[in-house]
């Protein structure tokens, strides 16, 4: 394992880095302050419940699938959070509640897609409507207050609470970095993204792998949630909105092919830093936010247009190395 | 991917006539129309008339129109979900090459359709050409188009004030009957069918989206045409958003948002396969209108509206997996099923059929519940100053800007109350988020079904005047509450506070808190709302006048979302460290303020704005927010309830200078505007006394 290697099978993450880097560089010579500590600890902070989403939505893709109904799940995993906490159930519950409401959500994803045959991008796209508008109709837009002392921060105050969920957000990502390529399990993401029917002829259960990506991914989205629920002490009802497109853009950005089969977490983890940087870093810089969104646009389609040049210029270079 | 096969080519010759007419089972969705109809023509007031048909055709044209330039676009399996943004950016480039251009308008029209055809090529050209996934490249397009539009208009430019001639392509009749607009789509849905059903370019359509490298092999252009096929998604785009435009009266670049998603469902539901190779243009006007038919007839049985996002999802999960299910059943054993073969068990077809069955139950039973609930509480206690002659009674719709909104939710709270003291029969209605559009549809309604008064907040005043004065014409009256139509499409306005009173106090507050001198910042809801920025408009014109040494530093948006609200804080905390207020205009913006500047742990920053008392109570009490400035809203819905009332019964009209409204007492009227009164100022010694 030369260092050639390291290069060559981490190129996309390793560009996705240095266009990460490049930004970082201009906010440097442009807004210095950007890089106080504590600027740094609340961008870590906000963007914790999107990497643990966005580190969800990577499994599904991988898979070839994609779930645009997560925005809807974390509202609803959000909003129950809020009524179970008020209603006095212990916080070890609690979590696990909102978890499992969360895989529920999921695993109904993961039926009509995986065992049903549906595609992801519709049925998920009605699951979207449908919580949502479910949410909107049970809650009318009501906000949930005098929540219990323990529920912000779990307690812990607020430094020990920043900790936490910025450390729960790292644990995920690394269990979920270490098992896609370390277990059995995880590269059976891969295979089934590669190409099912192979993975399934290899004896590997392509639907149950895919439903799984589904479940895990609610799982996830529950968790996210109650993290960034605990950060305030009330809760709204109308939590996530968007949050589908920062996902999905954020792992998009992170050179995880859309197709399926290709991608790692690392990548998604810098596509969530570098989505999560522009917004600020405009403001740092005195750009109008006016102009945010075109410039989200712009650099997600400058990712995945360098990233097909770039292959392209690579299997030139074979070809030409091959004759 | 591919498995959804077509049935075999040579279908033609040996296919019975409904496996032609109806190659993905669309028959379902003729069954799914006619039983909406049956229904609704039971629950809904005046639903089977013909002035409703032409309603809900005249309220389908827009997405309509994005449905049949997606129908091509998913047929060869690709998507394009840019188009909603791009209806954005046309709309905003058209209002502003009229206005501020001084172009003639069918000279603006055809740059907008050039436009148009740019965004589809630039799709097109990364898509067909490049060979990038139609839908990471349309997810770019879609932020793209939708910030410069944003970024043009600078969120604020709202254009209004078209010419007659040129409403009339959204808002006239042919004939006093045929919406104009009608027409546009009916050409359009011959030539897309005509394309796509009777050409060789349409069969290379179906062919590609069956196996674009088959498809290459057999010698057809399969750049060139996937790159036609987004361009005139592109262009299909632009129409629709001149049609819009025309409809509404007003260009903002936030036209169009959400189209696109309500587009696809419609090409789906119509039975066109995601994965390609499959889909007709009859199927797409028919999953249209299952859908639009859907949305009417239930504002015409008066259920909410969130109910036809539920049920619109659910249709559509529901024809895909009887679908899904009558393919496996067989009758189709020549379909390679392969890698996709299904292994569903019957149990987990019946769990599935259980828990959707039991979910309607539960929503259908919850709903009964709750309108017997509302419908009979009043009728039990019969009121005694009740004005009605007859046996009639008074119905009075009532519209938010949008339903999930607190505030609103606090003003219905009044208008209950008030409904239930008077005897009337209260519709409450709207968009669940701000859609000029969709506010527009539902006075539409409102006038199919006949109610006695219309109140609207108003999202978009030119628009939705002219649906308003076509109320006036039939003799319903109409109020305008906590925003304005123009003043001869309403009677009344009830009045809580004008912008610039709200502005005004805003600033006031802000002058006192800061003791006349200081940095400031504003969290708006989204930068193209439009009631923010005329407040921020007579903010700073407050300032200019009053307050020299008071400055306003930056605008940041919190799209109305607490957390955006917050993190959005936090930044200009750190980038203005002068900034010692922060001023939040949008209601969820405070508490997320609030909560900021609380963890960030500076004391020396107070927070005010607009918002309500409940949310804010914890800050208020910690003195994180100084004040939040407001009127009572369940008031101002208690008031417009009751005067609604006394315009039925002729207790209010024109050149009165008071109006008795229950428990308020008497209320100022002046010319044509009930005035609730000046805002509030909430503070730690009085929010305790109010709970809403």
């Amino acid at each position: 394992m030369n260092r050639h290697s390291f290069i060559s099978r981490n190129k996309r993450e390793l560009s996705v880095a240095l266009s990460y880097l490049v930004l970082l560089v201009l906010v440097a010579l442009l807004a210095p302050t950007f890089f106080h500590p504590a600027n740094l600890r609340d961008l870590a902070v906000n963007n914790a419940s999107v990497l643990i989403v966005a580190c969800g939505m990577t499994l599904v893709i991988l898979t070839g699938e994609i779930d645009i109904s997560v925005g809807s799940q974390f509202a609803i995993c959000t909003y129950a959070a809020g009524l179970l906490a008020k209603s006095g159930l212990p916080l070890v519950v609690l979590i696990l509640t909102v978890v499992l409401i969360g895989a529920v959500m999921g695993a109904v994803g993961g039926l009509l897609v995986a065992r049903l045959g549906i595609p992801s991008i519709v049925a998920t796209l009605a699951l979207m409507v449908i919580w949502r508008d479910a949410l909107r109709w049970g809650s009318e837009g009501a906000w949930i207050q005098g929540l219990p002392q323990n529920f912000q921060w779990f307690g812990l105050g607020q430094t020990y609470g920043e900790v936490l969920v910025v450390v729960a957000a790292l644990i995920v990502f690394a269990a979920i970095a270490w098992s896609l390529h370390r277990l059995g399990a995880g590269r059976f993401f891969y295979a089934v993204g590669s190409d099912a029917e192979a993975a399934r002829l290899a004896g590997i259960d392509s639907q149950f792998v895919k439903h799984n990506a589904f479940v895990i991914m609610g799982a996830l989205t529950g968790l996210a949630a109650l993290l960034n629920a605990i950060r305030f002490s009330i809760v709204p009802g109308n939590a996530g909105i968007g949050l589908e497109l920062k996902a999905i853009a954020a792992v998009v950005v992170g050179g995880t092919a859309i197709t399926g089969g290709r991608g790692t977490v690392t990548g998604t983890l810098i596509g969530v830093a570098l989505l999560g940087t522009i917004g600020p870093a405009l403001t740092f810089v005195g750009i109008n936010s006016f102009w945010e969104k075109a410039i989200q646009g712009t650099i997600i389609l400058a990712a995945v247009v360098s990233d097909v040049l770039m292959t392209r210029l690579s299997t030139r270079r074979q070809y030409r190395l091959a004759n | 991917m591919n498995s959804n096969t077509q049935l075999a080519p040579d279908l033609k010759l040996i296919a019975p006539w409904h496996l032609r007419a109806f190659p993905n089972r669309e028959w379902i969705l003729v069954v799914v129309l006619l039983f909406e109809c049956a229904i609704f023509s039971l629950s809904g007031d005046n639903f089977l008339t013909r002035s409703n048909a032409f309603e809900i055709t005249r309220l389908s044209v827009e997405v309509g129109l994005l449905a049949l330039a997606l129908t091509p676009v998913i047929i060869t399996g690709g998507i394009d979900l840019s188009v909603g943004s791009m209806m954005g950016l046309s709309a905003v480039v058209l209002g502003s090459l009229w206005r501020d251009g001084h172009w003639p308008m069918s000279l603006a029209i055809f740059a907008v359709l050039v436009l148009g055809l740019i965004g589809g090529a630039l799709n097109g050209l990364l898509i067909a050409r490049i060979g990038l996934p139609p839908l990471i490249v349309t997810l770019g397009t879609f932020s793209l188009f939708r910030g410069i539009a944003e970024g043009l208009t600078r969120g604020i430019e709202n254009y209004s004030g078209f010419p007659p001639n040129f409403l009339f392509l959204g808002q006239g009749y042919l004939g006093h009957l045929v919406p104009t607009q009608l027409v546009v789509l009916v050409v359009s849905i011959v030539i897309c069918a005509w394309y796509l059903h009777r050409t060789a370019f349409g069969r290379t359509l179906y062919a590609i989206g069956q196996s674009p490298e088959g498809s290459r092999y057999a010698g057809i252009p399969v750049g060139r045409n996937l790159f036609a096929v987004y361009l005139s998604s592109g262009l299909a785009a632009s129409i629709s958003a001149v049609i819009y435009v025309a409809h509404l009266g007003q260009a903002k670049s936030d036209a169009g948002t959400g189209f696109e998603l309500m587009a696809i469902t419609a090409v789906v539901l119509g039975g066109a396969s995601i994965f390609g190779g499959r889909g007709t243009v009859l199927g797409t006007v028919l999953g249209l209108f299952a859908i639009v038919v859907l949305q009417n007839g239930l504002r015409l049985s008066r259920q909410p509206a969130e109910l036809a996002g539920i049920l619109t999802g659910g249709l559509l999960l529901i024809t895909l997996v009887l679908n899904r299910l009558a393919t496996f059943a067989g009758g189709q054993s020549r379909v390679n099923t392969g890698a996709e073969e299904l292994d569903v068990r019957n149990s987990q077809v019946a769990v599935l059929s259980g828990v959707i069955l039991l979910a309607a139950l539960v929503v259908a039973g919850s709903n009964w519940l709750l309108v017997r609930s509302i419908q009979h509480g009043p009728q039990n206690e019969r009121p005694i100053n009740s004005s009605s002659k007859s046996n009639h009674r008074i119905q009075v719709a009532m519209m938010p800007k949008a339903k999930g909104d607190p505030y609103f939710v606090s003003c219905r709270l009044g208008a209950e109350e008030a409904a239930k003291e008077l005897g009337i029969d209260l519709l409450w209605d709207g968009p669940t988020d701000l859609d000029p559009a969709k506010q527009n549809e539902v006075v539409e309604a409102w006038i199919t079904k006949g109610v006695d008064v219309i109140a609207v907040s108003v999202e978009n005043q030119a628009g939705i005047s002219t649906v308003l004065r076509k109320a006036r014409e039939k003799g319903i009256k109409v109020l305008t509450w906590d925003a304005d139509a123009e003043r001869n499409a309403r009677d009344f306005l009830i009045n809580q506070a004008t912008p610039q009173g709200i502005g005004y106090t805003l600033t006031d507050e802000a002058a006192r808190i800061l003791g006349n001198k200081g940095e400031f910042a504003v969290i708006t809801a989204s930068l193209s709302a439009a009631n923010q920025n005329e407040w921020i408009k007579f903010i700073r014109a407050r300032l200019a006048e009053k307050y020299p040494d008071l400055k306003l530093v930056t605008v940041q948006p919190s799209e109305g979302d607490r957390d955006r609200a917050f993190s959005e804080t936090q930044t200009v905390l750190k980038v203005y460290p002068n900034v010692k207020l922060i001023m939040a205009i949008a209601a969820p913006a405070v508490p997320g303020a609030a909560e900021a500047v609380k963890q960030a742990g500076r004391t020396d920053v107070k927070v005010t704005g607009l918002s309500l008392p409940n949310m804010n109570k914890p800050y208020v009490k910690d003195g994180v927010v100084e004040s939040i400035v407001l009127w009572n809203t369940t008031d101002l819905g208690y008031l417009t309830v009751y005067a609604a009332q006394a315009l039925i019964s002729g207790q209010l009209k024109q050149g009165d200078h008071e109006l008795v409204a229950g428990r308020l007492g008497k209320i100022e009227v002046v010319d044509d505007e009930v005035r609730l009164g000046a805002p509030f100022i909430f503070n730690k010694e009085n929010i305790d006394r109010f709970d809403f």
